[in-house]
């Protein structure tokens, strides 16, 4: 009893808390769900109503509602843009539309940073709220019990709606089969746009509501975003009630479990996850196998419902765009293994060539800080072809290398704080411990499929994270790591100091793990995974051992991300969270989207982009990077679907430095090169009706062909 | 060749040989709905039986579940007398099941070729190390060519498979279920989409395998069924309704009524259908 009575105000916390998650994800939940929009820029929502609710409550309740209506209404329209901006990409499958939305988020933060100010907004509760109330002998503030109140009334609304409405039961149509909706004579389109305006809607009133509890700050929405992405993970898409028990679990973890064990709460989050996700895999193994190969995909499990559903609205074959009239002598072409490296043999390599020689010869050109960005930016070039093995070979689109690269990186901060300062040493070690720390997650991921892996690898990523700020003894916490020994390149070196020897160890760890991992995705084992991404059905069905593959190719992206990892260390010398945070997952991922998935010059020269943009760029309009780094998102997005190698697709084995066959028969637009255009994990294994994968065809694809078509 | 009694009557087996495939009451529920209700199976070694059956009646089901793509709730499954039923898909297509997918299952990435080589791979006597010794990969692509001319695809070898149309696609499933030397061959709807000429195309390929080859065949065109098949059985609402030698399961008279009396209705393929009878003879004419 007294156990209970010292934590029984965080425990009550913790239900406000999960509460305030609640509203918020279900917003999120009914946006992926239903409108198909894995909405990275969820939080910003939440923010928007955070700060218009923190600007009007002026104390009285007529602030507090005025606010609440406005903060509702702003968040509503904002959500309402979204569905606008995200409808034209439907086609384009989730992962277009998740970077968007996060390109979104990234705009609409520096907005909100310009309009309110760096500062956290202090928030005004009315004053019959402003005071404690007694709780069982305990002082608690009464604005938290109303908030539990207003929170509950707000989810029983919000799932009367959903289940004993009209209105609901097509928006719970639409989550079923948006086709058979439109049959019934409601506008698909209506239903997402009203979706995602409900929640934005939701996250606003949220927002407003929640401001004394998650307040108004450049971190909110971020903090909002995971917190409610963990909920959705945890609560499975199942029902709103597993969604309602996952949040106030994450609450009382976020309070109830500081209180209790302040040092083992990042642990408990991210236990909880790993074993929800390890359970939940166990039991929908089978579904997942059914659904896999695009039969019915209506098993007992949402989320493998949601994982058929998602693959039977996105076929397959509607990455083709190949065209007619190939010229017939191009059937005979020799296939990839002929041995001697052919003139497209040389064309594939060219540009990576000409690449290599611009990078030799970088330190003649540049001052002493473009050098050593220079230097991050290959670090961060490794990483984005680490996150192009798993996006675009496996087809496990990945928001969480970040945490491998994590692993990597203070893996060789600690080694050089150790003494081991010899740079080969360093980057094999910290390889080792990437690939181990991919070894034990890599299960968790590998069942998944499509945005569900962006789920659950941005979750991955963002405990990683919070377990670095926490493990203050190996991480140095938020204040990171300095002042550690220079690695010295080889043994019996000198410790590099000088920016154009960093650049040059850079260069030579990169080229080395560059080729490696080329040389292995040009093997046959690349196309292992090239079919295991391509129909996963059939190469389990000729007795192919998928999940060994995809873990393996787990575990390999995650020793180049560690890799990655020590690089970026041993070259800015200093180590931050920061570094290693979500940010930097986005960037990698959106390096390897502007090159176009299976690239991997295309994810070295986005890899450039990014630095450049943000470095560079943004220094001549300080504060400003992450906006400019949204509009190249939203700019990628929309200009690129296909990437860079979506340019070069004219030309000879276009985009064939990725080690696609089809780009050594010399045609042009050869299949294969998904780009953004094609969820590289959504449309696994199915092959839906041929005359929806003909609808399909991404509109910049001049003349799909139909000639593989039966006409419908 | 035995028919498959049902399990009460087992039949004597003591001249032959052992089954390559038993089911033994096979259930598989989703939700309240029994998709394959106590289905039970024998194969000997050759045999050439079909699955046949209205839609939703869990045909498709039933091959996913002897491919192990789907697990069964209750029953078991024995591939040669030795117990599959919780092996893996993978692992099951090495023990000897093969199969071919309803919606033609390729790699529309890579050449047709190149489909049948990761299709054979795991199945080939030299597949270790494959994936890194050109030499031996060389000899995966010639067994692989081997099955692309038994299909007749060899002129379309090094074509990226997503230009195939959607009766080479099947041709070229089919080339990859081959690929793997199945001692059981598993075909979901070998013939739906397919022109008359690559029928009898089908029916060449599957009457010219190894007769120890057993295939299970699911099948809407009851003229190719009784071409292929010695032994059907007939499947309503996941249980077995009748099952026996062809021309007596054929002559049926409830199977007759769902046939033809309440016959069509099966995809948007059926009305190739009816043109048929050209290429196949008539019932009596199945091999027994």
């Amino acid at each position: 009893m007294e156990l209970l009575d010292a934590h029984l105000v965080p425990a009550v916390d913790g239900v406000a808390f999960g509460l305030l998650l609640f509203v918020v994800a279900a917003g999120l939940s009914l946006a992926f769900g239903t409108a198909g929009v894995l909405n990275l820029s969820h939080g910003t929502l939440y923010a928007i109503g955070a700060y218009t609710g923190a600007e009007l409550s002026d104390g009285t309740w007529g602030g507090l509602a005025l606010g609440l209506a406005a903060g509702t209404a702003a968040a509503c329209v904002a959500g309402a843009g979204l569905s606008a901006a995200t409808a034209p990409l439907a086609r384009r499958g989730h992962l277009a539309q998740a970077l968007l939305t996060f390109g979104l988020a990234l705009i609409g933060g520096d907005l909100l940073i310009q309009f309110f100010g760096a500062d956290e907004l202090p928030v005004r509760v009315p004053e019959a709220l402003d005071s404690s109330v007694n709780l069982l002998g305990h002082r608690y503030p009464a604005y938290r019990l109303c908030f539990i109140v207003m929170a509950v009334l707000l989810a029983a609304f919000g799932t009367w709606v959903l289940t004993r409405t009209r209105m609901g039961a097509a928006v719970r149509a639409a989550a079923d089969d948006p086709q058979m909706l439109a049959a019934t004579g409601h506008s698909p389109r209506a239903v997402h746009t009203g979706v995602l305006a409900a929640a934005g809607a939701l996250a606003g009133a949220a927002g407003v509501l929640g401001a004394p509890i998650i307040g108004p700050g450049p971190g909110t929405s971020e903090t909002v975003l995971m917190l409610s992405l963990v909920v959705v993970v945890l609560g499975g898409l199942r029902s709103l009630w597993a969604t309602f028990f996952a949040a106030v679990a994450v609450g009382e973890v976020q309070t109830l479990g500081v209180s209790v064990a302040p040092e083992l709460a990042p642990y408990l989050l991210f236990a909880a996850m790993a074993a929800v996700l390890v359970l939940r895999s166990r039991f929908a193994e089978p579904t997942e196998a059914g659904a896999g190969h695009g039969s019915e995909g209506s098993g007992p499990d949402p989320v493998a419902r949601l994982r058929g559903l998602l693959a039977g609205r996105l076929p397959g074959p509607k990455r083709p765009s190949v065209r007619l009239g190939r010229p017939p002598g191009h059937d005979r072409a020799p296939a990839w293994s002929s041995r001697l490296p052919g003139r497209a043999a040389w064309w594939q390599a060219a540009p990576l060539l000409v690449l290599l020689v611009v990078l030799i010869a970088l330190p003649a050109l540049l001052d002493a800080y473009s050098i050593s960005l220079a230097g991050s930016a290959l670090a961060l070039g490794l990483l984005a072809i680490s996150v192009t093995v798993l996006t675009g070979y496996a087809g496990l689109p990945t928001l969480g290398q970040t945490a491998p690269f994590a692993v990597g990186a203070y893996a060789t901060a600690n080694l050089a704080d150790a003494g081991w300062t010899v740079g080969p040493v360093q980057i094999v070690l910290s390889a080792l411990a990437a690939a181990a720390f991919a070894a034990v997650v890599g299960p968790a991921v590998i069942r998944a499929r499509g945005t569900t892996v962006l789920m659950i690898t941005l979750a991955i990523g963002e405990l990683t994270g919070a377990v670095v700020n926490q493990l203050k003894s190996v991480t140095g916490g938020a204040d990171g790591l300095v002042g550690f020994p220079a690695t010295r390149a080889l043994w019996g070196g000198e410790g590099m100091l000088e920016e154009s020897e960093l650049y040059n160890y850079a260069l030579v760890v990169a080229v080395v793990a560059v080729a490696l991992t080329l040389l292995v995705l040009h093997s046959p084992a690349g196309k292992l995974l090239t079919g295991t991404r391509g129909a996963e059905a059939r190469m389990r069905a000729s007795g192919h051992p998928v999940g060994r593959y995809l873990l393996v190719a787990h575990v390999c992206a995650g020793a180049l991300a560690g890799v990655a990892g020590s690089l970026m260390v041993t070259v800015q010398q200093y180590l931050s969270p920061a570094d290693v945070g979500f940010e930097i997952a986005a960037f990698a991922l959106l390096a390897v989207v502007i090159g176009g998935t299976t690239s991997v010059i295309g994810a070295l020269l986005g890899a450039g982009l990014i630095v450049a943009t943000r470095d560079w760029v943004a220094g001549s309009w300080p504060g400003h990077g992450p906006l400019l780094l949204g509009v190249l998102f939203v700019a990628t997005v929309y200009v690129l679907p296909r990437g860079l190698a979506g340019l070069r697709s004219g030309g000879p084995g276009g985009g064939g430095e990725s080690g696609r066959p089809s780009g050594t028969t010399g045609a042009p637009g050869t299949p294969g090169a998904p780009g953004i255009s094609g969820d590289p994990g959504g449309p696994r294994g199915s092959h839906g009706s041929d005359s929806a994968a003909a609808e399909e065809q991404p509109p910049s694809v001049p003349a799909p062909t139909r000639a593989g078509k039966v006409s419908p | 060749m035995t028919p498959t009694p049902p399990p009460t009557a087992d039949a004597p087996t003591l001249t032959a040989p052992p089954p390559v495939l038993a089911l033994d009451r096979l259930t598989r529920r989703y939700g309240t709905l029994t998709a394959v209700d106590d289905v039970s199976l024998k194969l000997a070694p050759g045999a050439r039986h079909a699955v046949i059956g209205p839609n939703g009646a869990g045909k498709t089901t039933l091959l996913n579940l002897i491919a192990g793509t789907d697990r069964p709730d209750h029953g078991t499954i024995a591939l040669d007398g030795a117990d599959i039923t919780r092996k893996p898909t993978a692992k099951r297509s090495r023990l000897g099941i093969a199969r071919s997918f309803q919606q033609p299952s390729v790699i529309a990435e890579l050449s047709v070729l190149e489909n049948v080589v990761l299709a054979g791979w795991p199945h080939h006597p030299q597949h270790r190390g494959a994936w890194r010794r050109p030499s031996r990969y060389r000899l995966h692509k010639e067994s692989a060519s081997r099955h692309l001319e038994t299909v007749g695809l060899a002129d379309l070898a090094h074509r990226p498979a997503a230009t195939l149309s959607h009766g080479r696609r099947r041709m070229l499933d089919l080339a990859a279920a081959l690929a793997g030397n199945p001692r059981l061959l598993l075909l979901d709807e070998p013939a739906a989409g397919l022109t008359d000429g690559d029928i009898g195309r089908l029916l060449g390929i599957i009457g010219a395998l190894p007769s120890d080859v057993a295939v299970v065949l699911v099948e809407h065109h009851v003229e190719v069924v009784a071409e292929l098949a010695t032994s059907v059985t007939v499947l309503a609402a996941g249980k077995v309704l009748v099952d026996g030698p062809t021309q007596e399961v054929l002559a049926h008279p409830e199977v007759r009524e769902a046939y033809h009396g309440t016959a069509p209705s099966t995809g948007p393929d059926e009305p190739r259908a009816r043109t048929i009878p050209t290429v196949c003879p008539s019932p009596t004419d199945a091999r027994g």
